[in-house]
């Protein structure tokens, strides 16, 4: 171990599901996103405890079905960690119910359990969306738009051009983050600028994001033209997938157990163990 | 077609085309809006990617904002791309480019980047709009107050509906507020502040209606003119942009016969030029044969290409039994030069069948075994080389039975080893399908396979070198050849290895146990095939990229923390110039003053380029001249060593060979240090004595296997 590789951080890696052929590998593309749709709605609305934990069940249960390894998760700055713990030590002063007696100290933890839960939310919702980037392979998820979008189509919204728009986002994205790479690594090369005194600074740092936003746009916008030739010489859009999948059995059992999970949190949450409920002081 | 109808920019770009050459062969418009009558229903082929495109960028700005700290500012150029969609296109293209990079940034970032580009495509579908409406800043402010004002009022909607979250928020904001006021409390003197700032924050929760809707106002507004001031910035840089888009969907209907076909005295003309680029030309392509079209640079091979996939020629004749059906089955298919972007899936066997009118059944193993990728369907298309990418996409072209293929110029980006299998795969082409082939090279060789040959002799363009035509090379068998004795060691790599994702599962070793030195005054080649790792070998030689372990010291210590001390020209050259004009770009990457014009000239005349070119658009210049440009740069810094990273990509034969010759002065007289990474031979003898073969991210000394088929 050198010095180098400690102060290296971990690479994220976009776009590119953890190597693995699992239960939630395979499921659908477009039963995922349905779920992470529906979870993403009951946790806006019914923001509790009880939810909350549900939904982390769930995450954690996936994530061991999949092997996840730990190793996917990217490096958190120092500074949010400290932000982190600054947010939660002025919530703590805040005090409120519940009490605790510590000693002869009484603390309130009205106000931290507030913070932790709003946090917990985050995080949770973060998660369920890592989960499914680690383990969908994104050409599968244009094809499941589609499906999906399908009930749509008799109201004239145009799924099949968006799933089209998106499969083909989806394949310029990478070339161009590593034609990003190169701009800001470009960039990187340049000396400071000597022509920049104290007051044009300013001025000089909007030129210099103009000039690269310029770059990057140049560089798409002749990359656009090519793919329109690509697509051109295709003779236009159509087929997207060689063998566009569907849902399958696994699909309907997974979809009954997040149902059954969340439906049971839900009922917790409106009856005994309320925690989301209007508590207005 | 894109129409300019940017005054300017037309007679601009025009005067600019006639003087570079690489450019000839392209309409030269600008990134003005699209021409009335505005299209209605599907969207067309250059709607889709330009959608797509700008969708994949909206949604990288916002991923990088949403997910580096402090980096949440950098969303508000998040518009502009979304911005100029709607400058250009229909209300259509916007939406579709919404749904699309919204869902691509909320696979990777979230909701958070999800809402994020909604927001861009909001804010920069009003500039856009507005833009295109030919409207100043104040129909911007009187816009952006109406958005404004819609979106605060959808936001308290959203809060009044979500009322748990709503309560969940505001005791947790309150708590750190409180909990502020507390410990303020304890500061001698600061009783009244810390009351006062608890009382107040609850007055304004109570009022949380009117809090958000003038928040939302407030922010819509800022973020419109910010959008607005971009946009219009990027948009008058774009004005010299060209529109390399060549092909244009098929317009004929009735029954698909593109073949036999038969050209009288055709000429071309481009709108913009005042020259022919082709012809006259009679020629005609059979049922079944095989022919070659072999010409010099600018003798209108491209153009030719045009003609034949149904571009309406300037004068002359086209006949053909049926219609042209680009793309259509049994109809036309065309392979282009460009592997990476004729590629549209991200499954190799999703790209095999993308665009078939859907139901259409296709044995995608079997056209993939025949052009030599068998078992690779379910790979993605990001990790194929060159070669892999140019035969799949003839097996696309394959699926639509097509009764004439036109390859144009396919073998030009790709290294020996693609070069070798693609010619296998064209030569017996004709007696596998019921197709006629014609295949558009500059490789002399290429053409032996064909039945017969047809050589462009050029109209009246003027073509700057008389034998144009280029020979494969085959790879140097001694790995060094000392040609002087050799300096001190300059760059020395000591057991380095690298590999990508580090300690993710998605871990990938690109280099490993690298042990050399670079001398003062060296000319070393390192050759190697795609994914050998010698880009990453570049970059770390550079200092852009540390290695996983091991050390590349430059002068003992290690290089990357000297950035910039070795210089390095990237394969895209485009991306490394940052300025709108050529002074004020090499004034800025060399580090000097823009108004110090002899430096300027100087830098220009160590490159070879003529000092008038200053005041050029950096749009404007050629492949080779960005290059060049680059290297003035670069080179007037008097770095320690230059790499370049395949210099002579995307060159044609004469801007090859005139940079080479500039290289091998530049070695000599300056006594510079040049590092090559290429995945070709041809011509660098002279330039580079030493070769180093990299192979799957290890250095062989023997010349790697592709080489030896050769």
């Amino acid at each position: 171990m050198t010095a180098a590789t400690r102060k290296q951080r971990r690479q994220v890696v976009l776009l590119r599901p953890v190597p693995g052929q699992t239960v939630i590998h395979d499921l659908w593309a477009g039963s995922k996103l349905l779920i992470v749709a529906g979870i993403g709605v009951l946790l806006t609305f019914y923001p509790g405890w009880v939810p909350i934990g549900a939904v982390a069940l769930l995450i954690v249960a996936a994530a061991a079905l999949a092997h996840i390894p730990r190793g996917v998760l990217p490096t958190v700055p120092r500074l949010l960690w400290v932000l982190l713990a600054l947010g939660a030590l002025t919530a703590t002063f805040a005090g409120g119910s519940p009490v605790i007696a510590v000693g002869s100290l009484d603390i309130g933890l009205g106000g931290l359990l507030n913070f932790l839960r709003i946090t917990a939310l985050s995080i949770v919702l973060i998660g369920l969306g890592a989960m499914v980037s680690w383990t969908t392979n994104v050409a599968e998820v244009a094809p499941a738009v589609a499906t999906l979008g399908r009930p749509l189509r008799p109201l004239r919204v145009p799924v099949d051009d968006w799933a089209v728009t998106l499969a083909l986002a989806l394949r310029a994205f990478p070339m161009l983050i590593d034609e990003f790479r190169v701009l800001y690594a470009a960039r990187q090369l340049r000396p400071q600028d000597v022509d920049a005194t104290r007051g044009a600074r300013r001025r000089r740092w909007a030129s210099e994001l103009i000039d690269l936003l310029a770059a990057a746009i140049t560089v798409a916008l002749r990359r656009a033209d090519e793919m329109g030739d690509a697509i051109t010489a295709r003779g236009g859009a159509g087929q997207i997938s060689a063998a566009p999948t569907r849902p399958k059995r696994r699909d309907w059992v997974v979809l009954a157990v997040v149902v059954l999970v969340c439906g049971v949190a839900l009922a917790l949450e409106l009856t005994v163990l309320g925690t989301s409920g209007m508590r207005r002081r | 077609m894109c129409i300019n109808t940017a005054g300017g920019g037309a007679g601009h770009t025009r005067g600019a085309s006639s003087r570079s050459h690489d450019w000839q062969n392209r309409d030269m418009t600008s990134a003005g809006p699209e021409s009335p009558p505005r299209r209605t229903g599907s969207l067309q082929p250059v709607e889709l990617a330009q959608a797509a495109v700008m969708a994949a960028l909206c949604a990288a700005i916002a991923i990088i904002a949403v997910v580096v700290p402090f980096a949440a500012g950098l969303s508000l150029l998040g518009t502009v791309p979304m911005g100029l969609l709607a400058y250009r296109y229909r209300l259509r293209v916007l939406i579709a480019a919404t749904v699309a990079g919204g869902l691509v940034a909320f696979l990777i970032a979230g909701m958070g980047g999800f809402m994020t580009v909604v927001n861009c495509a909001y804010i920069g579908g009003l500039t856009g709009i507005v833009k295109r409406r030919g409207r100043g800043t104040p129909t911007v402010i009187a816009a952006a107050l109406v958005a404004g004002a819609l979106f605060g009022m959808a936001t308290v909607v959203a809060l009044a509906i979500l009322s748990r979250l709503r309560n969940l928020i505001f005791e947790s904001v309150t708590a750190n507020v409180t909990g502020l006021a507390a410990v303020l409390a304890r500061i001698p003197g600061m009783e009244a502040i810390a009351e006062r700032m608890k009382r107040d924050f609850a007055i304004v929760l109570d009022h949380w209606p009117y809090l958000f809707f003038t928040t939302g106002v407030l922010s819509i507004v800022f973020v419109s003119l910010v959008g607005w001031w971009a946009l219009s910035r990027v948009l008058s840089r774009l004005l010299g942009v060209p529109d390399v888009h060549k092909l244009e969907s098929a317009t004929d209907v009735g029954p698909v016969g593109p073949v036999p076909l038969r050209l009288h005295d055709v000429r071309f003309r481009y709108p913009t030029s005042d020259h022919d680029a082709l012809g006259p030309l009679s020629l005609s392509v059979r049922s079944g044969e095989h022919l070659a079209v072999t010409g010099a640079n600018g003798s209108g091979k491209t153009t030719l290409m045009l003609v034949l996939s149904g571009r309406e020629p300037t004068a002359g004749t086209v006949e053909r039994p049926g219609a042209v059906g680009l793309g259509k089955l049994g109809g036309t298919a065309v392979v282009m030069q460009h592997p990476e972007s004729q590629v549209l899936g991200t499954r190799v066997a999703d790209d095999v069948v993308w665009g078939l009118p859907p139901g259409t059944a296709t044995d995608v193993n079997q056209l993939l075994s025949e052009v030599g990728l068998d078992g690779m369907a379910e790979r993605d298309t990001g990790g194929l080389s060159g070669g892999e990418l140019q035969r799949l996409a003839v097996a696309a072209a394959l699926a639509r039975e097509p009764s004439l293929l036109i390859a144009d110029e396919v073998t030009s980006m790709v290294d020996q080893d693609g070069r070798e299998g693609l010619m296998s795969v064209l030569s017996g082409l004709t007696r596998r399908h019921r197709t006629s082939l014609v295949h558009i090279t500059h490789y002399n060789d290429e053409a032996d396979a064909a039945d017969r040959t047809v050589k462009l002799a050029g109209s009246g363009w003027p073509v700057t070198d008389s034998a144009d035509m280029v020979e494969t090379a085959k790879a140097p068998t001694a790995a060094f050849v000392a040609d002087r004795p050799r300096g001190a060691p300059l760059l020395e790599l000591s057991g380095v290895c690298h590999e990508y994702g580090n300690g993710t599962p998605w871990a990938k070793s690109a280099l490993s146990d690298i042990d050399f030195a670079v001398h003062e005054g060296d000319g070393m080649l390192i050759h190697g095939l795609n994914g050998s790792g010698k880009s990453t070998l570049a970059w770390i030689m550079a200092g852009l990229t540390v290695p996983t372990t091991g050390a590349c010291l430059l002068d003992g210590a290690p290089v990357s923390d000297q950035v910039g001390a070795v210089a390095i020209s990237f394969q895209a050259a485009r991306l490394q110039l940052m300025r709108s004009h050529v002074a004020l770009e090499i004034a800025s990457s060399a580090g000097f003053s823009v108004w110090n014009q002899a430096r300027v000239t100087e830098a220009l005349h160590t490159v070879g380029l003529d000092p008038t070119l200053a005041a050029r658009r950096v749009d404007e210049l050629s492949g080779g001249q960005m290059r060049r440009v680059v290297l003035a740069g670069l080179l007037a810094r008097s770095p320690r060593a230059l790499i370049l990273d395949e210099p002579l990509a995307g060159l044609d034969a004469a801007s090859q060979r005139a940079l080479l010759r500039l290289l091998i002065e530049l070695r000599r007289s300056r006594g510079l240090t040049v590092v090559v990474i290429s995945h070709d031979f041809s011509g660098l003898e002279e330039l580079c004595p030493r070769t180093l073969h990299l192979q799957r991210g290890v250095l062989t000394t023997a010349p790697t296997a592709a080489g030896d088929v050769s």
